[in-house]
């Protein structure tokens, strides 16, 4: 056999504890005032809204069957009002099959009396668009939502030749008529475009419009003349947003669950090494090890510790599934042990039994884990917030369980490289050492 | 030899065949008489809400002060609400609310916000020094929710479908259909272990069973690969003289401490989850790790005592069938040729 060196088993050992201490704490410097952050800990993974407490919220136009354009309009208008309502990290899922679309944000904790009720109240209230004189709100109403027939973003050539992102606004015939007036009333002058409260726009009139088509031109680029003309079709829409279904999670709940799965974490860590170290010995003791390391993984693939992975939102399923792969991770050091076990009483050398017990439960371990991999693929694909029964059921509104199956595909790689790759590396390396090569240490039967 | 033991699973078959049924009937009755499958409002449509409060308020004055506000709403006023109370273990630190009360509305459609803020309005004014917080609210379309149940469902076969393509392929040795096939029937044994568990513990079926089912089928799968994994080593030694039922018991018997080894890990995780969640009392959380750990044992169980045991009847009357075929064969020309020479005789 091959020998590993002994000093392969440090190396292993303290590359899996450094791993295991950056992922649960990270790594941060300070930059005169500002704290720098290196790495990613536990504490910058982004929790979902049953942890830190959120709202979620389902919309869907009233009594019509919308376009996707008119979708776009919708998704555009609830947007504006979550950045009004100073909410910024929401997550928004149009869902075109069905004309619906999931708004997601978190509580703000921060407020002594959030109501949740009256944030998706306000989102779901018809959109009031207007065009004033001026660029204040006191200004003269010119049109509203109802007079514009549509708006779209355009590429077209300028007076002075170059191309430029405009949006072309369309009139109808009443819109028209009152649009002529407010142009000449307006010449040279600011007109305010109105959502709700907001000043969206604020053009200047050039020329006295009577044709019902107007363009807006200022220094937009192709994603700004969208989202102008989005805006404008919002307040154009036939009709307003109803509530289909929502939820909302206080703040207090989630978290007391985040600190009752810590606990959970920790009492499974510490149950399963002192089985394992009972069970199975030396070959438990690296199982432990090559569990802290899996465990690292995990953390990892959640936190965003490499930059070129996005952090991923955590729910408490994902952090069940993170606990049930702590308990099936092992599976693979049972399987090997057991195969370890059964050599030596056949009095086999001590290398010989590693080699052949190691060798012999591969494809058990392998394809045991593909079908969890199955499983877990098919939680993400089918619950994931784009997935593949969208064409028939949808967009996912139920991110919870997608959670979940990330958490456990995350598990079984982490598996593979911790409790196949590393222990086998380890429990090799060790075992060269003569003081740890009594037969007893691996389950054998007494060495005479 | 290590193993000082040696269990005759498939002589016992019939044994382990009678405990899964009778299990089975003991719940099915249970489910028809007593205990009616509860569905969630995430499948069926519906809203529940739920409130923190502080202070010693009578449930009669609080019910009624709900029922009254909901009379006077009209979009509602038909719909009947049922209460339900426990501790709040989540209480945070501007507060002091220590109890919580639920409130489920009958009737599948979801209650707009306008009327559950009449609720929280008239709650809070009724008893001010009661801090009425609202905790956490939930409310689905029906239309939506049945959308989302044929969804699970189709994750479901989809991931059953898979499973026995893959077992097939992998296991083409030993007959690998066959044994696709016994595994699946193990599943559907577990799948109905899961259900009868929130079934008799009065969780109704939401998205966390789902999420159950389909782990179960992984954890169950894998356990029964093993178990064939084994079976594929010792036929290859052994040859394929050897009886079935010998082979695949000693397989059982080789990996049944792996097996149980396996189990005790991940229901010591799994139990861990469950026990901090009954403490916090985190429903959402209980109603994920209970028929997870049950399912875990069934799952184990059904490998072993169920699949296994299985694929040897089949394969014994496979091997009868092709016999007794073989041996009409040989009687019918036995016969012809008999039938040429009675001819010839006369």
């Amino acid at each position: 056999m091959k020998r590993i060196g002994k000093p392969v088993f440090f190396i292993v050992f303290v590359i899996i504890l450094a791993l295991a201490y950056t992922s649960v704490f990270g790594i941060y410097g300070e930059n005169g005032d500002f704290k720098v952050t290196y790495i990613k800990g536990i504490n910058d993974i982004r929790w979902g809204i049953d942890i830190n407490g959120g709202v979620e919220a389902v919309f869907a136009p009233d009594g019509k069957d919308a376009t996707d354009d008119e979708m776009e309009s919708v998704k555009a208008i609830l947007e504006l009002r979550l950045v009004a309502q100073n909410v910024t990290d929401y997550e928004i899922y149009p869902d075109y099959t069905n004309d619906r679309i999931t708004v997601r944000f978190p509580w703000k904790s921060d407020e002594e009396n959030y109501d949740p009720d009256t944030a998706i109240s306000e989102l779901s209230a018809t959109a009031k668009l207007t065009f004033r004189g001026g660029s204040t709100e006191s200004g003269e109403v010119i049109i509203e939502g109802k007079d514009v027939k549509r708006a779209y973003s355009n590429y077209q050539s300028s007076s002075n030749g170059t191309y430029q992102h405009v949006v072309v606004l369309e009139l109808n015939d009443e819109g028209a008529t009152k649009f002529a007036d407010g142009t000449r009333t307006y010449l040279n002058q600011q007109i305010g475009i109105w959502m709700d409260d907001d000043l969206i726009s604020a053009p200047t009139v050039n020329q006295v419009i009577s044709n019902g088509t107007a363009t807006i031109s200022g220094s937009f680029d192709a994603a700004g003349a969208a989202k102008l003309a989005n805006t404008i079709n919002a307040g154009a829409l036939p009709f307003g947003l109803k509530i289909e279904s929502y939820s909302t999670i206080s703040p207090s709940l989630g978290n007391s669950a985040l600190t009752a799965m810590g606990y959970a974490a920790i009492t499974a860590l510490i149950l399963i090494f002192l089985f394992m170290l009972c069970m199975y010995r030396l070959p438990g003791f690296i199982a432990f090890i090559a569990l802290l390391g899996q465990m690292a993984i995990s953390i990892m693939a959640i936190s965003g510790y490499f930059p070129v992975f996005p952090s991923f939102t955590m729910t408490i399923p994902g952090i069940a599934g993170m606990i049930l792969s702590i308990g099936m991770g092992v599976d693979a050091n049972i399987i090997t042990a057991e195969r370890i076990k059964d050599e030596l009483w056949s009095g086999k050398t001590l290398d010989g039994c590693i080699r052949n017990g190691t060798k012999g439960s591969f494809s058990a371990i392998f394809d045991g884990n593909i079908t969890v991999i199955i499983v877990a693929v098919i939680l993400i694909l089918v619950f994931g917030p784009a997935n593949i029964f969208s064409q028939i059921f949808g967009v996912s509104t139920t991110g919870l369980i997608y959670a979940f199956g990330y958490t456990l595909l995350v598990g079984v790689i982490a598996n593979f490289i911790m409790g196949v790759g590393a222990s086998r590396l380890m429990l090799k390396s060790i075992s060269g050492y003569k003081f740890l090569r009594n037969k007893r240490l691996y389950g054998g039967k007494k060495s005479s | 030899m290590r193993q000082t033991f040696h269990i005759d699973f498939i002589k016992k078959s019939k044994i382990f065949f009678g405990v899964s049924l009778g299990i089975m009937l003991v719940c099915l009755i249970l489910n028809i008489f007593a205990f009616p499958t509860l569905v969630d409002i995430q499948f069926t449509g519906g809203t529940i809400i739920k409130y923190s409060y502080s202070g010693n308020l009578k449930n009669a004055d609080l019910e009624k002060t709900v029922n009254d506000t909901i009379a006077s709403r009209d979009a509602i006023k038909n719909d009947k609400v049922s209460f339900a109370y426990s501790d709040n273990l989540a209480k945070s630190d501007k507060d002091n609310n220590s109890k919580i009360v639920s409130l489920q509305f009958t009737g599948n459609k979801a209650v707009s916000v306008e009327d559950k803020t009449a609720i929280t309005d008239a709650l809070e004014k009724a008893y001010p020094d009661s801090t009425f917080r609202e905790a956490s609210s939930s409310s689905a379309d029906a239309s939506k929710g049945t959308n989302f149940f044929f969804k699970c469902l189709a994750a479901i076969i989809l991931a059953a479908v898979l499973m026995i393509v893959y077992v097939a392929l992998r296991f083409r040795k030993i007959g690998g259909l066959s044994a696709g096939i016994m595994a699946v029937v193990a599943l559907i044994h577990d799948l109905i272990i899961v259900y009868f568990v929130f079934v008799i513990f009065r969780m109704p079926l939401n998205d966390n069973f789902i999420a159950v089912v389909l782990m179960i089928l992984g954890y169950s799968l894998n356990d029964t690969i093993v178990i064939y994994d084994r079976i594929r080593e010792i036929r290859r030694k052994s040859g394929p003289k050897t009886p079935v039922g010998e082979i695949v018991n000693s397989s059982l018997n080789q990996c049944l401490v792996r097996t149980i080894c396996t189990s005790i890990t991940t229901i010591l995780a799994i139990g861990s989850v469950l026990v901090v969640s009954l403490m916090f009392n985190i429903d959402s959380i209980v109603s994920f790790a209970l028929p997870m750990m049950l399912g875990l044992i069934s799952g184990s169980y059904s490998s072993l005592c169920i699949a296994a045991p299985l694929w040897v009847i089949w394969k014994n009357h496979s091997a009868k069938k092709k016999a007794e075929k073989k041996n009409s064969e040989n009687a019918k020309t036995a016969a012809k040729k008999s039938k040429k020479a009675n001819k010839t005789e006369a």
